[in-house]
């Protein structure tokens, strides 16, 4: 398993979140935190997850899965900057 | 113009270029057929819902346009679940418009109450839930324009009873001009130099570029550089089987040369294909010794299962379209060719006659190409049949064939006939049909009897659900545990169930009235005809790589490995 930390916007749209999560349960991808905040501009959210994933499965992989639902504006892997964050 | 949501749903549709919806009406959806009865939007009532979403598939499939279904909420919408799921497998770009509880009891476990949305949230590419009448037209173009652009797939509209009842005003929707992925012109030109430098390339077409309307491009593409081409299951058409460079399909049930081809590449050119379990067998021994060059218009795909040497993200036509442009020249094939055209002549397809004297499955789906030609459209269910229609019947054109590739949807043949004949009603439609798929979907034939869709329909009848069958006779010592349908003694009688439905029913037993009973069922143009051919329930289809195998041990027969046998 590897741990990764990504950071998402999506539209503040019903159903955006469930279609994020059911993602990561049909794809296999375990989450261990979540958080959802209103995002700097009104229309959009933050999500900030930390999942981990099974042997053989990539972060790109999943970052590409995760571009492709329509209310995901942006997806960025922020592992590297959370361990300089924690001194890592 | 003042209207209701139901109006401007139906006005709606009109306006993006819907000219048919395959439905069923209920309490929930009932608002939306009040304007739809003066539409010239026309409604094909279908007798379950799915098949009202497998016809839409079929529709899409055989025209290129967005396919079109309609139910109410709750159980009218759960049986929409099993075509949405097969469309998002398969890339078909289809609308399904469901009615919903009225928006002040969503969430009270309302009369017919299903929560669609979230059932469908992993098989669908987008769905919507619409609160406000005025927004119906706007959704009704996004809808339209997500299921048929980029990587298409199946869309839900979710409209609530009062919102479709409320009045509004109709504005018409602005129709997006869709974009296309700019392609790499630094990955195009890395291709091109793998293509030039490679000793033993295979183009691995896959059903992308059925879907990009790209077969124009591939046909130029491969002459230009006389490299040999396979198709997948869902690619069947993409390229003349009447082709000299056509190897056939690749894949557990492929062809020994396209196997062969794809296993001993030192390149694959991978065009609009995902590298299916289907086509790869054991990933880690698939074309062991190949470099990949993976262009799919959906970056996900690129590298999911087998790493990419050069990805390019794009449209197939595009990518074919920049290939042919800075390929100048062909290389030299010849050892290659040598290698596979042994390959061919000592392994082409075949088949022996069942010992017990009964018709050969193969020789009638052989027959039915022959005689059905290929303007004619296919579509199959799943399993044995399937296996034979993408092998014995050849095809000459895109959207010929049109089969349930990634999900499995055994029933898929009949309903999908149904809408590709709604979508092209001057070519002959034969849905390939096994005598277990046939049970499950096979009410639509009335539907087809009323509305005046005249199928054909072509049943395979072994008696048995025939893959599985096949499964136990290799794998679980001829146990047939809960396989024998009963068919063979008329549990039920296909013929007479034909007659009840509104249909010419047929029955055919031994080779010599093959030829007269297709002829005699293609004669029929008012009605929808069903042949119950009966057949050996002992006929395999070969070759086959069995499950969890790789690809080198393929068997172009029981125990015959030529791949396996060729490096002793």
């Amino acid at each position: 398993m590897t741990r990764h930390s990504l950071s998402l916007l999506l539209r503040n749209e019903p159903g955006a979140l469930a279609r994020i999560v059911v993602l990561f349960s049909s794809r296999g991808v375990d989450v261990e935190s979540l958080s959802l905040a209103p995002a700097e501009r009104g229309d959009l959210s933050r999500l900030d997850v930390v999942v981990e994933l099974q042997p053989g499965r990539t972060i790109v992989q999943l970052i590409k899965q995760l571009g492709r639902v329509v209310d995901v504006k942006s997806v960025v892997d922020r592992t590297h900057d959370e361990a300089i964050e924690l001194g890592a | 113009m003042d209207t209701t949501g139901a109006g401007a749903l139906i006005k709606a549709l009109e306006d993006v270029g819907c000219e048919v919806i395959f439905g069923m009406p209920g309490g929930a959806i009932l608002p939306a057929y009040d304007p739809l009865f003066d539409s010239k939007i026309r409604h094909v009532l279908v007798r379950h819902e799915q098949g009202a979403g497998h016809a839409a598939q079929g529709y899409a499939q055989a025209t290129g346009r967005v396919g079109v279904c309609m139910a109410t909420s709750g159980p009218g919408a759960t049986n929409l679940v099993t075509p949405l799921a097969d469309a998002y497998m398969d890339s078909v770009p289809i609308v399904a418009i469901t009615g919903q509880v009225a928006r002040s009891v969503i969430g009270t476990d309302a009369f017919q109450e299903a929560d669609i949305r979230s059932i469908t949230l992993p098989i669908t590419k987008h769905s919507f839930q619409v609160h406000d009448p005025a927004d119906i037209p706007r959704v009704i173009a996004e809808a339209f324009l997500l299921a048929s652009t980029g990587r298409p797939g199946p869309v839900l509209v979710d409209l609530p009873k009062d919102v479709l009842a409320t009045a509004t005003t109709y504005t018409p929707p602005k129709l997006a001009t869709p974009s296309r992925p700019v392609l790499s012109p630094v990955q195009i030109r890395n291709a091109a130099q793998l293509i030039g430098s490679s000793k033993r390339p295979v183009f691995y077409i896959g059903g992308g570029v059925i879907r990009s309307g790209a077969a124009q491009e591939l046909h130029k593409l491969a002459e230009k550089t006389g490299i040999p081409v396979v198709t997948t299951l869902m690619a069947r058409g993409a390229f003349p089987d009447s082709h000299p460079l056509h190897l056939g399909m690749p894949g557990m049930h492929g062809t020994v040369p396209a196997v062969a081809a794809l296993q001993r590449a030192d390149l694959l050119i991978a065009l609009g294909t995902r590298f299916d379990d289907r086509v790869t067998g054991l990933l880690p021994e698939f074309a062991p010794h190949a470099a990949v060059i993976h262009a799919d218009i959906d970056p996900a795909e690129i590298s999911k299962n087998r790493k990419a040497d050069v990805g390019i993200v794009g449209d197939c036509r595009d990518v074919m379209a920049a290939l042919s442009a800075v390929i100048t020249r062909k290389t030299d094939l010849t050892d290659w060719w040598n290698y596979l055209g042994g390959l061919r002549a000592t392994y082409p397809l075949g088949y022996d006659w069942p010992a017990d004297g009964m018709l050969a499955p193969q020789y009638v789906i052989e027959r039915l190409s022959r005689l059905a030609g290929p303007e004619a459209i296919y579509t199959a269910g799943v399993g044995q049949h399937q296996m034979w229609a993408a092998q014995y019947v050849k095809y000459e054109r895109p959207g010929s064939f049109i089969n349930s590739g990634g999900a499995g949807t055994m029933g898929f043949a009949v309903p999908a006939a149904m809408g590709a004949q709604a979508g092209a009603p001057d070519r002959t439609v034969w849905a390939i049909d096994g005598d277990g798929c046939f049970q499950m979907t096979n009410q639509e034939l009335a539907t087809c009897a009323a509305e005046g869709i005249p199928i054909k329909v072509a049943i395979i009848n072994n008696g048995n659900l025939g893959m599985v069958r096949q499964w136990q006779t290799l794998f679980y010592e001829g146990r047939y545990s809960n396989t024998r349908l009963g068919t063979h003694q008329r549990h039920p009688d296909f013929v007479k169930l034909a007659d009840a439905l509104g249909c010419v029913g047929l029955r055919c037993d031994s080779q010599s009235e093959v030829d007269g009973t297709i002829l005699e069922a293609m004669a029929v143009h008012d009605r929808p005809v069903v042949v119950d051919f009966v057949v050996g329930q002992d006929a395999q289809v070969w070759p086959m790589v069995a499950a969890g195998t790789g690809n080198d041990e393929v068997m172009a027969a029981r125990g015959i490995r030529p791949l396996f046998d060729e490096e002793e």
